[in-house]
């Protein structure tokens, strides 16, 4: 900025006037910054598999893998010890699936409601109470299964044996609840993303509400309300701290819902609060449950990411 | 549905009824609308409950003494979790020290840099949004088996709050991407027009604009971190602690974690005094999503 | 100073209202010279095989229907198609008779001499001395900047409007002193070239006609491109006029051709090519 007056002009004849005497230095470390940075999310993933896997490859050279993944009795810290998942599985299965009979028609009817009926200003009252149900602590949602669904449900049972102290549908129901701010915000987040031309031509067709809705909006906005339950299913499998307070502590290789009953995650946090020896079979059981927990949680994340993308490519 | 103007017939007038009534009958049309409302109104019902049963529990007990005294198994009306809330503000403290300027970065790295063509770009970002549905109890794993033992960090401030950095790195790498994106093109063009580099256009442009939008998503990101339990379970924090943290290497509590402890006594007076504790977490979380809004509409910018 | 001409006739059949062009210097110093220029997105070619030599201290305007890739032109002239990752140039632009597209290049360097005006008026969300300092502070400015301010507002001819708010936001301006900032700022860094992409085209007519006179009034001092899709502020303000269209070519695949480039003048009084004569005299839009 040497030259006086406004205009300045080019040093023509000078070759090589527009090329930098000296490298961007700032602007190079820079980018070497950020991208160490972004390295760390990558880091983060190689440091979950460098944890989970020597341990459970310790593990499962003590315990075959047939007799873990099929084996109906889980008592790792017994004697003698017993190594099979099946009761921490099927106990996640079933908490997981009464989580979603009550997460997926509400998530959905929210959904529905919130993209296709709800006035500007329903949506601003509903909107922050589905924010601030999924920012509750999951162990207020445990706390609440314990202390107050269970007694309500242990009042109200007609007939029979009502549900024990620590039970599957407790833990279940909050849960589901738990869940259906995500099952509702990204299935409202589909349904939005569906143009209104489709809309239209459901209502020129004679259409009702209800009608365009469920036989227009919901068809189009299909693969990303899978995606939304698939990361629904994902969240409740991996969920710890309900279950740990309201499922309880005991492993139980059975469908009834009245009766406690241990989860994967569940057991991990038991196991961890134990603070094992490294190098035992008890601490290795927390890594290869955590490995199996892994696995699952990682082809839900990965079908669902992938369904978003299949419809965000076809709408955006 | 007086529309008989065209003097039709009888069979006209009962087809043109028909067609503004339309096919589905308005009752079905009521109950459809009605049952989702009723989804939304579940949710809302839950929720009230819910905080009412914890502030009832927790009335007894809702007093200075929860701020003030320590955990105590012996005597639980002189129990109460100043360690715990403590452990808290200093786990969360480190917590934002390490996730947000990583994050902060690596959103700039993924909105402003990153070609999204190339390959290893989709891988990180795809990376990025698994990790963000991974259960926090796999990242309580990542925890003990490299942090506390691999790196010999022990059930330290330390360990927990790396942990808990990388459980909240995507969501904060996730919100601060959005509130980059919503800085205009045009600003970065007519910075990068009068001469100014890459850099000084993110530093002098972008960031300015997008803070308030990183900010807000950073707090609640980390109100996230407040209330998780699960994976500080592994970590230690359930030793049974009576002083507050001073500093990194110190043993640590969190309030999910001290709420945990007290839900699983049996005495009914560990109700009470896990509810109060709730009311604190609650209360805590309320501040934090109060600042985030407001932050939000105080400096949200109109283009 | 204005040479009269015949008026161009309408394709209704009324009379344009008659316009005195400006005589246009000799291209004795060109700054930009054009040679076998083609642009590509992805594998898309958006523009084909443009010619042309831009002279200095004068105004240059592209006109020609919407899509036909004028503006993807101008964005070569200080690389700002660098910014689109898909967006790949072919053929040469000197630029005083250096390669703008050289392999070692700065493009920071060549923004700095040849500024850009954009469509719609995009000031900084800063005060309005913030904007015009911008420029100068990230290109290390060491002079004072108060004084910087004053002279470029001055030059801008929107010192008067603005003295008495320059801590002010900018966004607080009409549209049309919003846009003349923009072009202070440019000018605040001193560049040789103003590049102006339809600068006047979310502008009401007054405040069109401000920025034309400010255009002419710089054109003394700079070198200006300017891209229109207004054929009379074209015909008003510029020395030479480039003519581009879109070319269907024979799978249906468009590009953006110049078909004519000459003193203004001519192109409206007495165009070479049919094209350009259907459109000036609005045949086809």
């Amino acid at each position: 900025m040497t030259s006086t007056g406004i205009g300045r002009r080019a040093a023509s004849g000078t070759t090589g006037f527009l090329k930098r005497s000296q490298p961007r230095y700032v602007e190079k470390a820079v980018r070497v910054l950020l991208i160490a940075a972004s390295l760390v999310s990558v880091l983060t993933t190689v440091g979950i598999v460098i944890a989970l896997i020597p341990p459970a490859a310790e593990f499962f050279g003590k315990v075959s893998f047939g007799d873990f993944i099929t084996g109906t009795d889980w008592s790792p810290l017994f004697k003698p010890p017993h190594f099979g998942v099946l009761p921490l599985v099927t106990g996640t299965l079933m908490v997981t699936l009464i989580a979603l009979l009550v997460a997926v028609p509400l998530g959905l009817g929210a959904a529905v409601y919130l993209s296709e009926y709800a006035r500007p200003g329903v949506r601003t009252f509903f909107k922050p109470i589905l924010e601030v149900l999924a920012g509750i602590p999951t162990v207020v949602y445990g706390f609440f299964a314990l202390q107050a669904i269970t007694p309500l449900l242990q009042d109200i049972w007609p007939g029979g044996e009502g549900p024990q102290v620590f039970n599957a549908l407790s833990a279940g129901f909050v849960m589901g609840i738990m869940i259906i701010p995500t099952i509702a915000s990204l299935s409202e987040d589909a349904m939005n993303a569906v143009p209104n031309d489709l809309r239209d031509g459901g209502f020129a067709l004679g259409s009702s509400r209800m009608q365009v809705a469920t036989r227009v909006v919901f068809p189009a906005a299909l693969s990303g309300i899978a995606a939304a339950i698939m990361l629904g299913v994902s969240r409740a499998i991996g969920e710890t701290m309900i279950v740990a307070v309201a499922a309880g502590g005991r492993p139980n290789l059975s469908f009834n819902p009245l009766e406690g009953m241990q989860t994967m995650t569940a057991f991990i946090a038991a196991a961890g609060i134990g603070d094992l020896p490294t190098g035992s079979i008890g601490y290795q059981t927390i890594f290869a449950v955590g490995a199996l927990l892994f696995v699952m949680t990682l082809v839900m994340n990965l079908v669902s990411i992938r369904l978003v993308r299949k419809y965000r490519q076809v709408y955006e | 549905m007086d529309n008989h103007a065209l003097g039709k017939g009888p069979d006209a007038d009962i087809l043109e009824a028909r067609r503004l009534k339309g096919d589905g009958s308005p009752w079905r049309e009521r109950f459809f609308q009605l049952s989702l409302w009723a989804s939304l109104a579940v949710g809302v019902v839950f929720l009230g409950s819910l905080l009412t049963y914890v502030v009832v529990e927790a009335w007894p007990r809702l007093d200075l003494r929860i701020v003030t005294n320590f955990p105590d198994i012996i005597d639980p009306s002189q129990a109460g979790a100043q360690s715990a809330i403590m452990g808290t503000i200093w786990v969360i403290a480190f917590t934002a020290l390490y996730c947000l300027p990583v994050g902060f970065l690596t959103a700039i790295y993924l909105e402003e840099y990153a070609e999204p063509d190339r390959w290893w770009n989709r891988a990180v970002e795809i990376n990025i949004q698994n990790l963000a549905a991974v259960p926090s109890i796999v990242y309580g794993i990542l925890g003990l088996g490299i942090i506390s033992r691999g790196l010999g960090f022990g059930q330290t401030v330390l360990t927990a709050s790396l942990t808990l950095s990388l459980l909240v790195l995507p969501t904060v790498i996730i919100a601060a991407r959005e509130a980059i994106r919503a800085v205009p093109q045009s600003i970065r063009e007519a910075s990068l027009a009068l001469g100014a580099t890459q850099w000084q256009t993110i530093w002098r442009q972008v960031l300015p604009a997008a803070v308030p939008g990183m900010a807000t998503g950073s707090i609640l990101a980390l109100s996230r971190a407040i209330g998780e339990a699960a994976p500080l379970l592994l970590l230690g924090g359930l030793t049974f602690i009576t002083f507050n943290p001073t500093g990194p290497d110190s043993p640590f509590t969190v309030l999910p974690i001290q709420i945990f402890n007290w839900i699983s006594q049996s005495r009914a007076e560990f109700v009470s005094l896990a509810a109060a504790a709730i009311v604190i977490l609650l209360v805590i979380l309320l501040a934090m999503n109060s600042l985030a809004i407001w932050l939000r509409n105080r400096y949200s910018h109109r283009w | 100073m204005a040479s009269p001409s015949e008026a161009p006739v309408s394709a209704s059949g009324t009379s344009v209202p008659q316009v005195s062009y400006r005589d246009a210097p000799p291209l004795i110093t060109p700054v930009f010279e054009v040679g076998g220029l083609s642009v590509f997105y992805g594998d898309h070619e958006a523009v084909r095989d443009v010619n042309m030599t831009i002279g200095g201290r004068q105004i240059t305007a592209m006109i020609g229907p919407s899509g036909c890739g004028k503006s993807t032109v101008i964005r070569c002239f200080n690389r700002m198609n660098d910014l689109i990752p898909t967006a790949r140039v072919a053929g040469k632009i000197r630029y005083h008779d250096e390669d703008l597209y050289g392999r070692d290049v700065d493009p920071i360097e060549v923004r700095r001499r040849i500024g850009m005006v954009f469509q719609k008026p995009n000031p900084f969300p800063k005060s309005i001395y913030d904007n015009i300092a911008y420029g100068p502070r990230v290109g290390g400015f060491k002079g004072d900047l108060d004084d910087l301010v004053e002279e470029t507002l001055t030059h801008a001819a929107l010192w008067d409007e603005v003295k008495d708010k320059l801590k002010t936001s900018a966004l607080a301006l009409s549209g049309g002193q919003q846009q003349r900032l923009c072009i202070a700022r440019t000018i605040a860094v001193k560049p040789e070239v103003i590049l102006m992409d339809e600068p006047c085209s979310a502008l009401d007519p007054i405040a069109t006609a401000k920025i034309e006179d400010l255009m002419e009034h710089l054109a003394q001092e700079f070198t200006i491109v300017v891209v229109t899709h207004n054929m009379q502020q074209a015909a008003r303000v510029s020395h030479r006029t480039a003519f581009f269209t879109t070319d269907v070519g024979a799978e249906g695949e468009r590009h953006g051709r110049l078909i004519e480039y000459d003193e203004t003048a001519r192109i409206f009084s007495n165009p070479s090519d049919q094209r350009t004569e259907d459109y000036i005299t609005g045949r086809v839009g």
